[in-house]
């Protein structure tokens, strides 16, 4: 069955061409990166002509392609690493680097405080933390926007198979064990005639296309999609976001990796061909109409098989102790790969030996296309038919690409002729940028609106009927969750098995820990108050986690950033506000960033000028749950039981689903938390899940108290009586703020009664049972508020999405 | 102990934890990917089984291709492994692949009515009592799902005669996929060749149950599925 490598086509010549910058002034050099679409900006082009300047002479089109490449906003994060002067509220200061100051320097300082946890961040392809004695987990999140714009199924496709071969290049090779997909798209019923640019994708194409996109990688790679969130708002239209994020196990002995001289980089996997040319450079400009049309070789096309083999390849010979170092062809392909394996030491490429889908590629083209399913491992020489032998097992294909050699240069030959030969430190400095931002916190506006309505019965209905609540379960029973057997707690659960749930919970073979995944973002809550967004969503992921049972002191999270235009200074502001807010979440919680991607130019020019996407932040993390008894679920399992809150409501609607339902009050203040006091509340609440105080527990989160309770009913096992007078709140909070606002920092618990004096000492309130009807019903100081049979609540939340997939 | 041999297609991805369910009711176990598998390898086996997953990425008709690969490597030894008192399991792509071998009553499985995959548990019943495989479980049972192409469809009054005479040795307890009379899994006559749509590996643990409940049995139905035909080899 082996198709013997040599049975492909390969290239018969080099083809390059010499381009001369030297003599070019700025405009010209300019001029020419927009030509050639380098999306190298003025100053990144200047320093171009120095490093040739210092070289002696011309580049090569293959060497400019591998520096537009690698400094590129997506290989490179430039943004995150740039100094900027940010102005907030009129007081300028000045960020040196935002991942220097909001991201690393707070895992930094949650690694010193607890050592022996985070076993790797920032530096490989996925960050690891310790799982037990002698496994990691792993996980990466990467964002696929602006190929699932243009080519929706395609573009997720890709996406998660290219987060998939993060995961297989973290360390030595880590077992995918878990996906998770996050989508911001427009309004299912937006209406055609609304689109304000030709060719562009209705929401519902890239609904559909990017669910089956998913499903088809995600399914046929056999790693179940456990946990996802999908957000509607028209800001997303033009410019929609997907994120595909992969967990992974591998042994600890395995994380560290290390290319050294005389080491072989063989490639395995799929053949490179034309598709994927400068998708690194493609997705670090904006989107035009003309991208529909121009830009379609930059999306790759998926072979999900085709990565089953060459996964099955790697582990094994990780398994067998033959790999030294290995990463994935993701943006950029070859160059980013081998240029990342060769940054330290150097060495000899050879674009002859690339076996290809088709004939006839230019140099650059073979050495920086991102056709998928391609992994680049090093590995001794000695150990090649070793090698060879597993790979006609798994039946895929490798071919020796290069080798490592200690001259600190990156020297790409083609069949005798050298295209690229440039010093691996310069290749890998790409100039600082320098930026500016500002921001103005608009103050919460006072007085109220006061809000009346006639039936809150019929608020609470209209909620769990908005696209930002209703149950997934369309798109969830297309995803495989259950695949390798190990979904413990699954997204859709209850007596029923279609209750919502907070996240899920996988086991890990050979392990008795098991691990928690949740996300959480609040893309509504950044138009108005980035910094509260970046606090909460920290907030809502690692409640999520401790919800379920994780330990919350062996919670780790990653930051994914998307954002519109950072040359608009009012945009980069909103994103540096957000990461502040993050920070000082991610610090009060000790919860470490491990990993983290950032994603620009989500923006695009509509008839009536540019459309951005409000700054967006994913937070998704992964939580260790020592016991498999410590798992817990989001849905009643009895009627008798009491119910509990843990945390505080307080006034202010700004960004809540009900906000965006009533006139006006949304512009009332955003609610006001303090993450010290949340924090200890989890640790409480975490020894009550130790001590089996707790049935079930659910975060408050969008739609507030009314719709998390309604969401546990849905288990079909008990009814709910709360009187919310008992709530605990701020004095000034109205009806609508008690039942529907989103204040941080809650969880709704419920306990049997034998349990709960421990869990009333443990700070959390009685404020209702669960009873033995199947009905919702909720009073404050005796009046009936929301009076219905969950038997009535559960068809419009269950059935939400129906009707559009 | 009896020993288990599970077939690896490219594409086939249910492999590791069906090994570990085999392991889990006593079997010893082994996977050979296709590109080593030799006939003499089903000497050493009691029970052969065709895992889940997308063999080639199913991208024709489900085992189309597998089907191909199997006749190309194994020819006739299958049935003669059959012939002689070998016992063979094919669980969803696994079953789509035994059906195109023609190791189980004529039909097909195809796309479900839905059209699309679909993720979720099922009601089951058995019809008799022949089949080895589902010798220890009750009259009804629940197990997962997942798949895109299981509907069952036979030529006229084939499906309706499988449930007669019993080679439609399982049937959904609801309609989830349009499936023909309701057949989930289907038994040659020997009863040694058993095919199945739903994931037995995956309910070996009472915990992966939906429900945190659940408490019908001391493990989940999959254990006694596999501990049904261990006990059958035994004897």
């Amino acid at each position: 069955m082996q198709s013997a490598p040599s049975s492909a086509p390969r290239t018969e010549r080099a083809v390059f061409r010499t381009i001369p910058v030297r003599d070019l002034d700025a405009d010209r050099l300019l001029e020419l990166s927009k030509q050639m679409k380098l999306s190298l900006s003025r100053a990144d082009m200047e320093a171009v002509r120095d490093l040739f300047d210092a070289e002696g002479r011309d580049p090569t089109d293959v060497e400019l392609e591998v520096i537009a490449q690698t400094w590129s906003e997506h290989c490179k994060h430039r943004i995150f690493n740039a100094r900027i002067r940010h102005t907030l509220d009129g007081a300028d200061e000045e960020v040196d680097s935002l991942f220097k100051t909001y991201v690393r320097s707070v895992t930094e300082k949650i690694m010193a405080e607890k050592p022996d946890f985070v076993l790797g961040a920032f530096v490989d392809n996925a960050g690891f933390v310790k799982l037990d004695a002698d496994k990691a987990v792993c996980l990466k999140v990467e964002t696929h926007n602006h190929p699932s714009a243009i080519e929706p199924y395609a573009g997720a496709n890709t996406g998660l198979g290219g987060v998939i071969r993060d995961i297989l290049g973290a360390g030595k090779g880590a077992k995918p064990v878990a996906s998770l997909d996050v989508f911001c798209f427009g309004p299912p019923d937006t209406r055609q005639e609304d689109l304000r640019a030709k060719d562009v994708i209705h929401p519902l194409g890239i609904l559909r296309g990017v669910v089956r996109g998913v499903r088809d990688y995600g399914n046929r790679m056999g790693i179940p999609t456990v946990n996802g969130a999908i957000q509607f708002d028209e800001s997303f239209i033009y410019n929609p976001l997907v994120f595909c994020g992969t967990a992974g196990i591998i042994p600890i002995q395995d994380i560290a990796k290390e290319v050294k001289p005389g080491h072989l980089l063989i490639a395995a996997g799929g053949r490179t061909g034309k598709d994927g040319l400068k998708g690194a450079t493609f997705s670090s400009a904006e989107l035009t109409t003309d991208s529909h049309e121009e830009d379609q070789t930059a999306v790759q096309i998926g072979n999900p098989i085709e990565e089953k083999k060459a996964a099955d390849f790697v582990l094994a010979a990780r398994a067998a102790g033959l790999i030294e170092f290995v990463t994935d062809c993701g943006a950029g392909g070859f160059s980013s790969a081998a240029g990342e394996m060769l940054s330290e030491v150097g060495g000899d490429v050879w674009l002859e030996n690339v076996p290809l889908k088709e004939p006839g590629l230019e140099s650059w083209q073979v050495f920086i296309s991102e056709s998928q399913e391609r992994m680049v491992l090093a590995v001794e020489e000695k150990h090649l038919p070793q090698l060879q032998e597993l790979a006609d097992t798994w039946q895929t294909e490798i071919f020796t690409l290069a080798k490592a050699d200690g001259s600190k240069r990156l020297k790409v030959w083609h069949h005798g002729e050298a295209v690229c030969d440039l010093p691996v430190e310069k290749l890998h400095g790409a100039p600082r940028r320098e930026l500016r931002a500002h921001w103005r916190q608009t103050v919460a506006r006072n007085p109220k609106v006061a809000m009346r309505p006639e039936s809150w019965t019929q608020v609470l209905k209209t909620l769990l009927a908005d696209f930002a609540i209703v149950s997934r379960e369309p798109i969830i029973r297309e995803y495989d969750h259950e695949v390798q057997g190990n979904t413990v707690l699954k997204p859709l659960a209850g007596a029923s098995g279609d209750a919502p749930q907070d996240g899920s919970v996988i086991r890990v073979d050979g392990s008795d820990q098991l691990v928690a995944l949740a996300c959480a973002l609040l893309p509504e809550w950044g138009k108005n108050d980035p910094h509260a967004m970046g606090r909460a969503c920290v907030d809502e992921c690692v409640r999520q986690l401790v919800a379920m049972g994780a330990n919350p002191r062996r919670i780790a999270i990653l930051d994914n950033f998307c954002m519109g235009n950072p040359d608009n200074e009012r945009e980069l502001g909103a994103l540096v506000e957000c990461t502040k807010g993050m920070a000082q979440a991610a610090l009060a919680y000790g919860a470490p960033f491990v990993s983290g991607k950032d994603s620009f130019y989500n923006y695009f020019i509509t008839e009536d000028g540019p459309v951005s996407i409000p700054v967006t932040l994913l937070v998704s993390g992964f939580g260790i749950v020592e016991d498999a008894r410590h798992v817990t679920g989001a849905s009643l399992r009895r009627a008798g039981s009491k119910l509990c809150l843990l945390g505080r409501c307080t006034p202010g609607l700004r960004g809540s689903v009900f906000a965006r339902h009533s006139q006006g009050a949304g512009l009332d203040g955003a609610p006001t938390w303090d993450e010290a006091e949340s924090w200890a509340a989890y640790e409480r609440y975490h020894e009550l899940v130790k001590q089996g105080a707790v049935l079930a527990a659910h975060d408050v989160s969008e739609g507030g108290l009314a719709v998390a309770l309604a969401e546990m009913g849905f288990s079909g096992k008990a009814g709910i009586k709360v009187e919310l007078e008992n709530v605990p709140a701020d004095k000034e909070c109205t009806p609508a703020e008690i039942l529907f606002g989103e204040t941080p920092g809650r969880l709704i618990l419920e306990v049997p009664p034998e349990h709960v004096d421990s869990v009333v000492a443990a700070g959390a309130v009685v404020i209702g049972e669960s009873t033995g009807e199947r009905w919702l019903h909720l009073t404050h100081r005796g009046t009936t508020l929301v009076d219905s049979a969950l038997a009535d609540l559960k068809p419009l939340w269950q059935n939400g999405l129906t009707p559009y997939y | 102990m009896p020993h288990a041999l599970l077939i690896k297609f490219p594409g086939t991805n249910c492999d590791a934890e069906t090994a570990r369910a085999l392991e889990a009711a006593d079997f010893t176990t082994e996977i050979v990917p296709v590109a080593r598998l030799e006939p003499e390898a089903l000497d050493r086996a009691a029970l052969v089984v065709f895992s889940g997953g997308f063999s080639y990425g199913d991208y024709v008709m489900s085992g189309r291709i597998a089907r191909l690969v199997t006749r190309h490597k194994l020819g006739e030894q299958l049935q003669a492994f059959v012939n002689r008192g070998g016992h063979v399991l094919g669980i969803c792509n696994g079953f789509q692949i035994l059906t195109q071998l023609g190791l189980l009553p004529r039909g097909s499985l195809i796309h479900n009515t839905s059209g699309r995959f679909l993720c979720r548990w099922a009601p089951l019943r058995k019809n008799g009592d022949t089949s080895p495989f589902l010798k220890a479980l009750p009259d009804q049972f629940e197990l997962p799902v997942a798949h895109a192409e299981g509907r069952f469809v036979g030529e006229s009054g084939d499906a309706e005669q499988y449930v007669k005479d019993g080679r439609a040795a399982l049937l959904y307890g609801a309609d989830i996929n349009g499936s023909s009379a309701g057949i989930a899994g289907l038994q040659d006559a020997t009863g040694r060749v058993f095919g199945l749509m739903p994931h037995p590996e995956r309910f070996i643990a009472r915990q992966t149950h939906y429900d945190p409940d659940w408490q019908e049995a001391e493990r989940g139905w999959g254990y006694y599925f596999f501990k049904g035909v261990a006990d059958a080899l035994a004897v």
